[in-house]
């Protein structure tokens, strides 16, 4: 309503303040911003670039130029590139293919889609190789995959490991068969670098498909992805024309593949170094005899933090025990085998993520059976445990509904006795020791199970594991469900919670099968002999972890710490004896049974 | 000087700097979000550019848009006002980039006196007294409570990006230590994606007195003396006054020449404030430094005579100060009340919505800076600052005297205010004695300080 009412005037204008003539006019300086490509809003170049390459507005991954992600994960300096340049060929003598190639090297600064070499990070050597998008669409002609097989064997003879960052369009068609030979070529180099029990990191960036898809990325011991980058073998759109269907929101990107088994972690951009740095300190080689001095440093720091805190610790405990020892005889007194039963399925009770976390330094999981899905009643990865590498599987029960439909509520699926596999035979082949954390009410029981073999999964797992030539412990630390639980627990030593059951069968199936009756399971779980106690009677596991109190979130702590006691002599132990005694140990323990 | 200036902001503050730039013969550009069609600043400067929609984020903050709109419309100079991207040292950074003038520090400035943690420690290598704290920032509730037991409860636990009372809590024993740090650093990285917090001495009955200094080019700083701005409510300004009756002219000299000399520490430029604490016995902290004009401006416009806005301008076009410290000459006192759409018995929530009928107070010595009139409908988007009076008369009775009567005056139909709230404290007995500190509003109105 006042709109056009004021009296514009300038009632000043030949002031004191003279204007000299107008200077440079305002402008937005060319490349100052630009439009990202995903989310279409103007976004600062110079915030792209000190942000990884990511938008800041929508967090859309932009491709990263070789030179660049090599800046972004080696330390400076010490980057040497290897092949820098091969002399080109035109296979098929296809027309102006080298044209392309030509053009392709003057716009990119490139010799050609991909630069291999070897630099440290975070001090740790190793091989790199990355792919280039912009060189034409980083397509595996003869030369990328020459100079991988080169990167790759050189890596094998100096025992180095090997990242490679994919990105590629597949094949280059200008090469015809002889870019198809490329994949051969380059996973047989990588097969020969896995028999020499050497590191092989696949990174997969946006976008890895066709050939590379199905040759070196995918054979990574260990494969990382960036979030959302689209990862195929077929291209979507190929897809989509094939089948005369639309495709759903999220298919083929880094997080489908992860549901789906193939990838073992995504990683945001600015974690990717210290993951990889992580990853390869995880896989230094540690002499038995490395690793004895490892804990006994860590113990000896133990007792002299120890012995700083014995004083006002004595005066706790004392009277801690005081009021407990009373009240544990008489809980002990009236505890039945039901008792524990109950207990051992507690909502609370920690699960194997708690244990994993209380009791190891660090934990990376990985995720994935490689075949067919990711089962998240199932965790594992690699732990250091007093700075030694092992690989730690665990069953996996949630805390709440929502946890537990996560977790299947325990009971892991084929694809889960797989996985817990693949990490198996990954730990044999750097030599890790492996810890399972054994925690189901069994094997699931479903159409899904079924049509993915369940038996077939869980006995292979007994037939594995018993050949497994690296030291194998497993703790039962609730429910150890029948075959669900031993296709977990084929190990050198197998130890248990004070608390925890293992049984052929829950005491209500098998009150329900003696007695036609489930409500008898109370009584059917004296008879069964499941606690640890009656277990460790019948010599059929090594130690029972005493639980002053019921485990909880408060006593994990103590019991953690007696864990990492025993755990320091199990692999003072088993850490010097060879892969075949270990086997053979293993063989004789059940061959006794 | 400038042809044109683009105001960077709404509302009242856009208002009084579209004056300034009429009376300097500068022509003005408004920008105004979707919901601020018909707000005073888009009505009365001369060309006005709708940058987005209601929220802040993609209007009023919306660097690319304000820029994009500066070049199109060939304005030469951007002022901010304060508030949205005043002290946005990227924006400033940006401005400098498109050959645009920011009307305020450099970047440069923005960003070292914006992060506390650094602000102080530059302070402290100048030998300007800060409260007693952590001079490293503190992550943990473990750590800042070692800190906290090293300088002695009751402390202040704030974040470091923080400001207007968010991340912030004080904590008086061991107790409550690691409840109060949890949720003053929860907010803070909610609010400002930030968890850096650091502890430091909490004073007890403390003023805020703040003093505004004013840079150029040349490094001539000069200070306009101190505004008292003790009467608080959660950490945000109800009342102003200058000068502060806790302030004798010795120590005004002293104060004044601290704040020039923390001015002259980090090379500042154009307007700016240097608050301190002031403790019962006189005792006086560097707490931080606002790199902007501020909203209590006018106080001490009123008792300086020194147009604040028109002299950021002419600095930032490259002039000298027009002022030397010794014609700085504070006469009379003058208070400022701010009138917002709030309902203080309603735990102050805010009431956006059409004003059916306004008067305005006049009269010698009675100024009123707003952006509304009868009909003007109230967003919901912003800040809910409608209006600040500001009295000046010749000492600090009948300044408050004048105060009152304006405050009577003042009529504001159609939505809740806190009038009566401001009348209510000029008409306290201690606060008419001068007796008030940070925690007058809680000690004497504690009706309207529930949580």
């Amino acid at each position: 309503m006042l709109k056009d009412m004021f009296k514009k005037t300038y009632t000043l204008i030949d002031t004191k303040y003279k204007r000299p003539g107008r200077s440079e006019e305002p402008s937005i300086p060319q490349g100052l911003w630009r439009k990202c490509n995903k989310c279409g809003q103007p976004i600062y170049v110079e915030d792209v670039r000190n942000n990884y390459y990511i938008c800041p507005k929508c967090n859309g991954y932009f491709r990263v130029h070789a030179y660049r992600r090599i800046e972004m994960v080696i330390d400076p300096g010490t980057f040497e590139e290897w092949d820098k340049h091969m002399e080109f060929s035109n296979p098929l003598n296809f027309p102006g293919y080298e044209k392309k190639v030509q053009a392709a090297k003057e716009k990119t600064k490139l010799d050609e889609a991909i630069v291999t070499g070897k630099g440290r990070i975070n001090g740790r050597e190793t091989v790199i190789g990355v792919c280039d998008a912009r060189f034409m669409m980083s397509s595996m002609g003869h030369i990328v995959g020459e100079k991988i097989a080169n990167a790759v064997e050189r890596a094998t003879a100096e025992k180095l490991p090997v990242i490679i960052f994919a990105c590629s369009g597949g094949a280059r068609m200008q090469e015809g068969l002889v870019s198809l030979m490329q994949m051969a070529k380059t996973s047989a180099a990588l097969k020969k670098h896995h028999e020499a029990g050497q590191l092989f990191i696949s990174v997969l960036t946006d976008p890895t498909t066709g050939g590379v898809t199905a040759s070196f990325a995918m054979l990574g011991d260990i494969i990382l992805a960036e979030p959302n980058a689209l990862i195929g073998f077929a291209g979507p759109r190929v897809i989509e024309q094939t089948i005369g269907q639309k495709l759903p929101e999220g298919f083929q990107r880094a997080e489908f593949l992860l549901e789906h088994g193939f990838v073992d972690k995504i990683v945001e951009r600015e974690d990717l170094k210290d993951t990889l740095s992580q990853i390869l300190k995880m896989h230094e080689r540690k002499t038995p005899e490395e690793c004895a001095r490892l804990i006994r440093e860590a113990q000896d720091e133990e007792k002299r933090v120890e012995e700083l805190h014995a004083q006002d610790k004595k005066d706790e405990t004392e009277k801690e025990e005081k009021g407990r020892s009373s009240k544990k005889n008489k809980e002990e007194a009236e505890k039945t085998a039901w008792d524990k039963v109950l207990l051992s399925r507690q909502a609370d009770r920690p699960a194997a993520l708690d244990y994993i976390r209380a009791i190891f330094d660090e934990f990376i999981e990985f995720h994935g059976d490689r075949y067919f899905k990711d089962d998240g009643a199932i965790v594992g990865g690699i732990a250091t445990f007093r700075g030694i590498p092992v690989t730690v599987i665990g069953q996996q029960k949630g805390k709440n509904t929502k946890e537990n439909i996560k977790r299947n509520f325990g009971m892991p699926s084929p694809e889960g006795y797989r996985k817990a596999l693949r990490l198996m035979k990954q730990a044999e082949t750097f030599g890790r020791p492996i810890i399972c954390f054994v925690d189901t009410p069994g094997a699931f029981c479903g159409i899904e199970a079924e049509e993915n073999g369940q038996g077939e999964a869980i006995a292979r797992n007994l037939f594995e594991m018993s050949d497994l030539k690296v030291p194998v412990l497993s703790i039962m630390i609730g429910e150890g469900g029948s075959g669900g639980a031993l296709a977990m627990a084929v190990a050198n030593e197998v130890w248990m919670m004070e608390n925890a059951i293992y049984s052929i069968l829950s005491p209500e199936g098998f009150a329900s099968i003696l007695w036609k009756d489930s409500k008898k399971a109370p009584e059917a779980a004296k008879y069964m002999k499941i606690t640890a106690k009656d277990i460790y009677e019948l010599h059929l596991i090594e130690r029972v972890i005493p639980e002053k109190e019921p485990a909880s979130s408060e006593t994990l702590p103590a019991i953690a710490e007696d864990i990492r006691r025993d755990l320091d002599d199990f692999l003072k132990k088993y850490l010097p004896v060879p892969g075949e005694e270990l086997a053979q140990q293993r063989y004789e323990r059940f061959r006794r049974m | 000087m400038f042809d044109k200036i683009l105001i960077a902001n709404r509302g009242e503050i856009a208002v009084r700097i579209i004056r300034a730039c009429r009376e300097m013969g500068i022509k003005t550009v408004a920008v105004y979000s979707e919901a601020d069609r018909e707000c005073l600043h888009t009505l009365l400067a001369d060309e006005a550019i709708c940058i987005g929609p209601a929220p802040s984020t993609q209007s009023y903050l919306n660097m690319e848009r304000i820029i994009a709109a500066t070049v199109a419309l060939k304005a030469d100079a951007i002022h901010p006002g304060f508030g949205f991207l005043s002290e946005n040292a990227r924006f400033a950074e940006l401005c400098q980039k498109c050959n645009i003038t920011f009307i305020g520090p450099s970047a440069d400035i923005i960003n070292k006196m914006g992060n506390k943690s650094e602000a102080r420690k530059t302070m402290m290598e100048a030998g300007i007294p800060v409260v007693p704290g952590s001079k490293e920032p503190v992550y943990t509730a473990e750590d800042g409570l070692a800190m906290a037991k090293e300088i002695g409860f009751p402390v202040m636990i704030k974040a470091s990006s923080g400001g207007g009372g968010r991340g912030m809590r004080i904590s008086r024993s061991e107790e409550d230590f690691e409840a109060n740090f949890q949720n003053a650093q929860l907010e803070s990285i909610k609010g400002f994606s930030d968890d850096t917090m650091y502890i430091e001495k909490y004073i007890e009955k403390p003023r805020h007195i703040e003093f505004q200094i004013m840079a150029d080019k040349y490094g001539n700083v000069v200070h306009l003396g101190e505004r008292d701005c003790s009467i608080q409510r959660r950490h945000q300004k109800v009342l102003e006054e200058s000068p502060s009756v806790a302030i004798s002219p010795e120590l005004r000299k002293i104060m004044g020449e601290t704040a020039v000399r923390a001015a002259k520490t980090v090379g500042y430029e154009n307007a700016g404030t240097i608050e301190f604490l002031l403790d019962k016995d006189k005792n006086f902290y560097f707490m931080e430094m606002n790199t902007r004009i501020q909203v209590e401006h006018p106080v001490t416009e009123m008792v300086t005579g020194i147009d604040l806005i028109k002299e950021q301008i002419l600095v930032a076009s490259g002039e000298p100060l027009s002022v030397k410290q010794e014609d700085v000459v504070i006469s009379g006192h003058a208070i400022e009340c701010r009138i917002n759409a709030e309902n203080p018995q309603k735990n102050f929530m805010p009431c956006p919505g059409r004003i059916t009928n306004i008067l305005i107070p006049g009269g010698k010595g009675v100024r009123v800076d707003t952006h509304i009139y009868s009909n003007y409908t109230v967003p919901p988007n912003y800040d809910s600052m409608l209006l600040k009076l500001i009295c000046h008369s010749k000492d600090r009775e009948t300044a408050i005297a004048k105060m009152r009567g304006a405050l009577g005056e003042l009529i504001i139909e159609g939505i809740d205010t806190n009038i009566d709230f401001e009348f209510d404290i000029l008409s306290n007995e201690a606060f008419q004695d001068g007796d008030v500190d940070t925690n007058f509003i809680p000690t004497y109105f504690p009706q309207y300080c529930k949580e």
